[in-house]
């Protein structure tokens, strides 16, 4: 188990600056934003009803769906691009 | 008069002196012709004089036509640039009337949410503090007549309040703070416990590190289900309870993450961590297990590690619902050396109206020189919405009844062992940390089946959602404890016990999540 955790961790840690951190929405382009939008409107009630109900992005401002998805992206280890499309549809659902 | 008409006059004139001259040759006798014959050489001289000048009048008028022709050009062109000039100042002149109204018509309309969003988070910058979490009123009614004779009752007939706020600190896209604390008035007074305050570092698609005090990722319970407004139910079921079979918190470091490995909505995701390792109330069988708390560190030699996977088979695409199948194990020493295994698969699966979830755990103790203190624990709940009910008794009863979610629960605890020390101070659960008074921030149940030797709780809910995250939650517990075991005080003596008589609670609560 030790060795295990110390295995991801080091492969974690060597793969991350390669990946990079999270990236932003904000840096595509309109039309890839549509795409992301359309696939979190499928995504939203799928993914959040599973551990609760899903709340509508009217609930929260853009700015507090971007820190509460990055709890939630956390806390259901759900797919980054899975998380970023369900970010992007609340933010614009508005 | 114009320089052409005197030309064509001029033209005129010689041409009629021509026939003039021609008439007078042609009538005169030709002896006339004779004697004029000088005032004819004198007239043609005149004539040709006449000529020369009517050629040089006309090189003359060409001069002044080819100037004027020139003037008439320039004048022209200015009045070209003049027209050409007049149209840019036009053009120019209806573009701006058009700015004008297209501004006028921004200001009238004022920004879209989206503009307006931007506009408000780079005013105020990257860096977001918000806070969420959930509040709750509870009542729980539980009479407990015929329990634990010779042991402190825990009769329940009060009102509790409860306030979590969930504190989230973002300083860019990749990076969240995250503290939880719980604070409840009840009936021993006011009670505080930072349940949660960790670090998440989401390094790259695939890895999110978290370190600090966070809920035990093992199972689905802790981390997923025990916010008040998420949790269906007002108690949490038994396992998870205020005796649990597996530690609810854990101080440490976190690896975790999630992938796409078939078509949309198949995934997979691992969690793995390495903490201060599981403590107990007491050294001794039956001890309710808690961590991390101050036990912990003289109570352990070695750190505590734990791995959950979990699998998503069913695509999105294909509507059959979501279903999430998931194994944990965690593993701790804890009194100088001894060891403290669990381990744990669970469910959960949500279709249309219907969601359905269960545990299994079951965790093994060494205890030096005593018996082992082994426990299992499960449960399997249901739920189903009645939105899309529609009964013959008019709009404003199908309004109400559609809101309603009524509930299932079966929960239980194997258990040989009690600690006695345990029941007697029980005042709630707290996630983790110190906790002081009556903390029930993830439910809250009296009955004496939580510290029954094998416990068994048959739950009846009944939800009214105002909202997604506002519900009514209304419980009925029927504890039906299985058989006896030991309960065991703080000095090790033990005491064998029969079943627990049967009890049954009534909880009602209004939660929001905010």
């Amino acid at each position: 188990m030790r060795k295990l955790l110390f295995a991801l961790l080091f492969a974690g840690l060597a793969l991350g600056p390669f990946c990079g951190p999270a990236s932003a929405a904000d840096q595509m382009s309109k039309a890839e934003k549509g795409k992301l939008f359309l696939l979190g409107a499928q995504l939203w009630p799928t993914y959040c009803n599973q551990c609760h109900n899903a709340r509508p992005g009217s609930e929260f401002s853009p700015q507090e769906w971007d820190a509460i998805m990055i709890h939630m992206r956390t806390l259901s280890n759900m797919p980054a691009k899975d998380a970023r499309a369900i970010q992007e549809y609340l933010k614009g659902g508005r | 008069m114009s320089p052409i008409k005197v030309r064509m006059g001029l033209l005129a004139r010689a041409a009629l002196t021509v026939v003039i001259l021609a008439i007078a040759t042609v009538t005169v006798a030709p002896q006339a012709l004779a004697d004029d014959a000088a005032a004819q050489a004198k007239a043609l001289k005149r004539v040709e004089r006449e000529l020369r000048q009517l050629r040089a009048d006309r090189a003359h008028d060409r001069k002044v036509i080819e100037q004027l022709k020139q003037t008439v050009d320039q004048m022209e062109g200015q009045a070209a640039q003049l027209k050409s000039a007049n149209e840019q100042v036009k053009s120019a002149q209806t573009k701006t009337a058009q700015q004008v109204s297209e501004i006028q018509g921004r200001v009238n309309s004022g920004p879209s949410p989206r503009q307006f969003s931007q506009a408000f988070g780079s005013y105020f910058g990257t860096h977001t503090f918000e806070i969420t979490g959930a509040a709750g009123v509870d009542y729980i009614y539980d009479q407990q007549s015929g329990a634990l004779n010779g042991l402190p009752h825990q009769s329940q007939n009060t009102f509790l309040a409860d306030w979590e706020p969930m504190i989230l600190y973002r300083p860019t896209d990749w990076i969240l703070f995250e503290g939880v604390i719980s604070t409840a008035f009840g009936a021993t007074g006011t009670g505080a416990d930072l349940s949660t305050a960790d670090f998440q570092l989401q390094l790259n698609d695939y890895l999110t590190v978290v370190g600090g005090l966070f809920d035990q990722p093992f199972g689905d319970w802790y981390e997923a289900q025990s916010p008040m407004w998420v949790n269906r139910f007002v108690s949490a079921p038994l396992p998870f309870g205020v005796d649990p079979v597996v530690p609810p918190g854990e101080m440490g470091v976190q690896l975790r993450g999630g992938l796409q490995w078939g078509a949309l909505g198949q995934d997979f995701d691992y969690t793995t961590w390495v903490g201060d390792g599981a403590g107990y109330s007491e050294p001794v069988a039956g001890a309710a297990v808690g961590s991390p708390n101050p036990v912990a560190f003289t109570q352990t030699n070695g750190k505590g590690y734990g791995a959950r996977l979990r699998i998503y088979p069913l695509p999105v695409d294909a509507n059959w619902g979501r279903l999430e199948l998931g194994a944990s194990t965690y593993d701790s020493k804890w009194l100088d050396g001894s060891w403290y295994n669990s381990w744990g698969v669970d469910y959960n699966y949500f279709i249309g109206h219907l969601q359905t979830r269960g545990e299994w755990t079951q965790a093994y103790r060494d205890i030096p020189g005593g018996p082992s203190d082994n426990r299992q624990g499960w449960y399997v709940q249901a739920g189903y919405y009645l939105s899309g009910v529609h009964l013959p008794f008019g709009p404003e009863i199908n309004k109400v009844v559609q809101r309603l979610e009524p509930l299932i629960r079966y929960s239980g605890v194997n258990q040989h062992f009690v600690a006695i020390d345990d029941i007697a101070a029980a005042t709630g659960v707290g996630m983790g940390g110190i906790q002081t008074g009556l903390v029930p921030d993830f439910g809250l149940n009296g009955s004496p089946a939580l510290y029954a030797p094998h416990s068994r709780e048959v739950a009846l809910g009944l939800d009214y959602w105002i909202a997604p995250s506002i519900v009514w939650q209304n419980e009925f517990d029927i504890e039906l404890p299985e058989a006896g075991g030991t309960f065991v005080a703080g000095d090790g003596t033990m005491t064998p016990v029969g079943a627990v008589p049967n009890d049954r609670a009534f909880l009602t609560q209004f939660t929001i999540g905010f």
